[in-house]
C-alpha cells in the first residue's frame, strides 16, 4: 500500500515538473508593452493587470540543451518560456527569442501595445482600447479586431485587415503598405476626416466621401482621395504603395 | 488620556452627552486626581447659576412707550410721502435722461480710448495661441506614442507658412522617425511646401538614405510631380543599387521619362 501510495506521489511530482508553467509578470507603472517577434504572434486581453505568455505546448527544450538557457538576438530568456522580458523605464520591452514557435499573449484591454514582427511572422491583435501600434517589418500580415485606436500599422508585403469597434477621438489612426492590401472596417456612424492614398493601387469604399468642392466642381482626384464622414472628425490615414485599399462600412 | 483633555470634557459629562467609554474614562480619571474633583465641583456650581439665571424680561411700560414712539414715526412718514409726490414728473424724467446720457457718453469715450488698446491685445492674443500650438506641436512630435507623434505633424498641414524650427522637427520625423506611418505623415506634411529649397534639399537627402520601399517611392513620387531635376541622380543611384526592390525599380524607370 505504501508503494502504491509513493509511486503516485512521484508521477504527480514529475507531471508538474514536466507540465510548462505559463510566466506572468505584474504591470504596475509600465505605460508600453513592447513586443518583438520572428514568429506568429496572438495578443489577447484578459482582466488582470499582468502579462501572461502561455507556455507553448510543448515548448521543448532540445535534449542536448538541458541545463542551458536560450540565447538570441534580443537577449537571455529570462522566463521559462523562450522569451527575455525586461523593464526598461515605464516601458517592458518583450522579446520571442524562438524564430519557429508561435507564441500567445494576454495584456489587459486598456494596455498600451507596440507589436512588431521582424522576419515572417504574422501578427493577430484583439480586443484592446488604449493605444495599439503594430509593424511587420518584411513578409508578415497584421489582424486587429475589435480595437478603439489610436492604431497605426504599417506592413511590408503582408496585408493589413482592421476592424474598429469604435474610434477614438483623441489621436489619429494611420495604416500603411507597401505591397499589402488593407481591408478596414469602421462603424457607419464614425465621425473622422479620411486621406486615402495608393501609388499604384485602387480605393474602393461604400462611404459616402464629402469630398470638398472647388468652385462647384469636383476637386479631380488621382492617388489620393479625402473626405469627411459623419460631418469629420479624427484624422484617419489609409495609404498603400501597390496595394488595393478596401475601407468597409460596418 | 491627558487631564487636559478629561477638563474640557466635564461640560458634557455633567450633562450627559458623553458615550459610556469617555464617561468611564473621565470617571477613573476623577477617581484619581483631587485637582480635577475640585473642577468638577467648580463647574456644577457655574452650571447651576446659569440655570437659576432668570431670563430679563421688559417691563410694561417699556413696552408701551415703545408703541407710543412706532405711531409717531408711522405718521412722519405719511406726511413725507404727500411732499415727494407733489414734486413735478418732468424734473424726475430729466433727472433720468441725464443719467442715461452720462453713462452712454461714458462709455463710447471708454470705447474711443481703449478700442487701439483692444486691438493690439486681440493680436498678441492671436500670436499667443499660435505660439502655443507651435509649443504643443514640437513637443507632441516628440511623443513616445506613434499617434501622438502624427498628431503633432498633422498640424502643419493647417499652417500656412514653416516657423525654422517647425521646419527641422518636421524633417527629423520624416528621416529619423522609427515608425514607418509617422515617416509617410511627415513626409505628406512637408509635401505641402514643396516650393521651399530648403524642404527640397531635405526630401533629396531623404531619399538617399531611406530604406523602406514604401518611402522611397513616395518620395519620388512627391518630387517627380513638382518637377525637382536634382532627383534623378538620386533615382538613377537607386536604379544602379542593388539593394534597391525590384519594384522600386520598375517604378523609377516608369517615372524618369516624365521628368528629365
Amino acid at each position: 500500500m505504501k508503494k502504491v501510495r509513493l509511486t503516485i506521489i512521484a508521477c504527480i511530482i514529475g507531471f508538474i515538473a514536466m507540465a510548462q508553467e505559463d510566466y506572468t509578470r505584474s504591470l504596475n507603472g509600465i505605460q508600453w508593452v513592447k513586443i518583438e517577434s520572428n514568429a506568429n504572434m496572438k495578443i489577447r486581453t484578459h482582466s488582470k493587470n499582468e502579462l501572461l505568455i502561455k507556455a507553448n505546448e510543448p515548448y521543448r527544450i532540445p535534449e542536448k540543451a538541458k541545463g542551458l538557457k536560450l540565447v538570441g538576438e534580443g537577449g537571455t530568456d529570462n522566463t521559462d518560456v523562450g522569451f527575455s522580458v525586461l523593464q526598461e523605464g515605464n516601458n517592458l520591452i518583450v522579446k520571442n527569442l524562438q524564430k519557429s514557435e508561435e507564441a500567445e499573449i494576454y495584456l489587459p484591454a486598456s494596455q498600451n501595445i507596440s507589436v512588431k514582427s521582424k522576419w515572417s511572422g504574422s501578427i493577430y491583435i484583439a480586443g484592446f482600447s488604449g493605444e495599439v501600434e503594430a509593424s511587420a517589418l518584411l513578409n508578415g500580415g497584421i489582424e486587429i479586431e475589435d480595437v478603439s485606436g489610436p492604431l497605426t500599422a504599417n506592413s511590408l508585403n503582408g496585408g493589413i485587415e482592421v476592424s474598429f469597434n469604435t474610434v477614438s477621438q483623441s489621436a489619429p489612426s494611420s495604416i500603411s503598405s507597401t505591397n499589402g492590401e488593407l481591408d478596414i472596417n469602421l462603424p457607419a456612424n464614425t465621425p473622422a476626416n479620411l486621406t486615402l492614398g495608393t501609388v499604384n493601387g485602387e480605393i474602393y469604399t461604400n462611404f459616402e466621401l464629402s469630398v470638398p468642392d472647388k468652385n462647384g466642381l469636383r476637386a479631380v482626384v488621382s492617388r489620393k482621395v479625402k473626405g469627411a464622414i459623419n460631418n469629420g472628425g479624427v484624422k484617419i490615414q489609409l495609404s498603400t504603395t501597390n496595394g488595393n485599399i478596401y475601407l468597409r462600412k460596418q | 488620556m491627558k487631564e487636559q483633555q478629561v477638563s474640557d470634557l466635564l461640560v458634557d459629562y455633567l450633562d450627559g452627552n458623553l458615550d459610556a467609554k469617555e464617561a468611564a474614562m473621565v470617571a477613573k480619571h476623577l477617581e484619581q486626581s483631587p485637582a480635577l474633583r475640585a473642577e468638577l465641583e467648580e463647574t456644577k456650581k457655574l452650571l447651576k447659576a446659569f440655570k437659576e439665571e432668570k431670563t430679563a424680561e421688559p417691563s410694561d411700560r417699556l413696552r408701551s412707550g415703545f408703541y407710543q414712539m412706532l405711531e409717531k414715526e408711522m405718521e412722519n412718514d405719511g406726511v413725507r410721502k404727500i411732499t415727494s409726490a407733489s414734486r413735478p414728473n418732468t424734473f424726475h424724467f430729466l433727472r433720468i435722461a441725464a443719467g442715461i446720457a452720462l453713462l452712454f457718453g461714458s462709455f463710447l469715450l471708454g470705447m474711443l480710448w481703449q478700442s487701439n488698446d483692444f486691438e493690439s491685445e486681440i493680436a498678441s492674443l492671436q500670436t499667443e495661441n499660435q505660439e502655443y500650438r507651435q509649443t504643443a506641436m514640437l513637443s507632441l512630435m516628440e511623443n513616445g506614442s506613434a499617434s501622438r507623434r502624427i498628431q503633432g505633424v498633422s498640424y502643419a498641414e493647417e499652417l500656412t507658412a514653416l516657423d525654422p524650427e517647425i521646419l527641422e522637427a518636421l524633417i527629423r520625423r520624416m528621416t529619423e522617425d522609427n515608425n514607418i506611418t509617422v515617416r509617410l505623415s511627415a513626409l505628406e506634411a512637408l509635401s505641402n511646401f514643396t516650393q521651399s529649397e530648403k524642404v527640397k534639399d531635405a526630401l533629396i537627402a531623404a531619399l538617399e538614405t531611406e530604406q523602406d520601399p514604401g518611402m522611397q517611392i513616395q518620395i519620388i513620387q512627391t518630387l517627380v510631380e513638382i518637377q525637382e531635376k536634382k532627383v534623378v541622380s538620386p533615382m538613377q543611384e537607386l536604379l544602379e543599387s542593388n539593394e534597391t526592390e525590384p519594384y522600386v525599380k520598375e517604378h523609377i524607370k516608369s517615372l524618369l521619362p516624365n521628368i528629365i
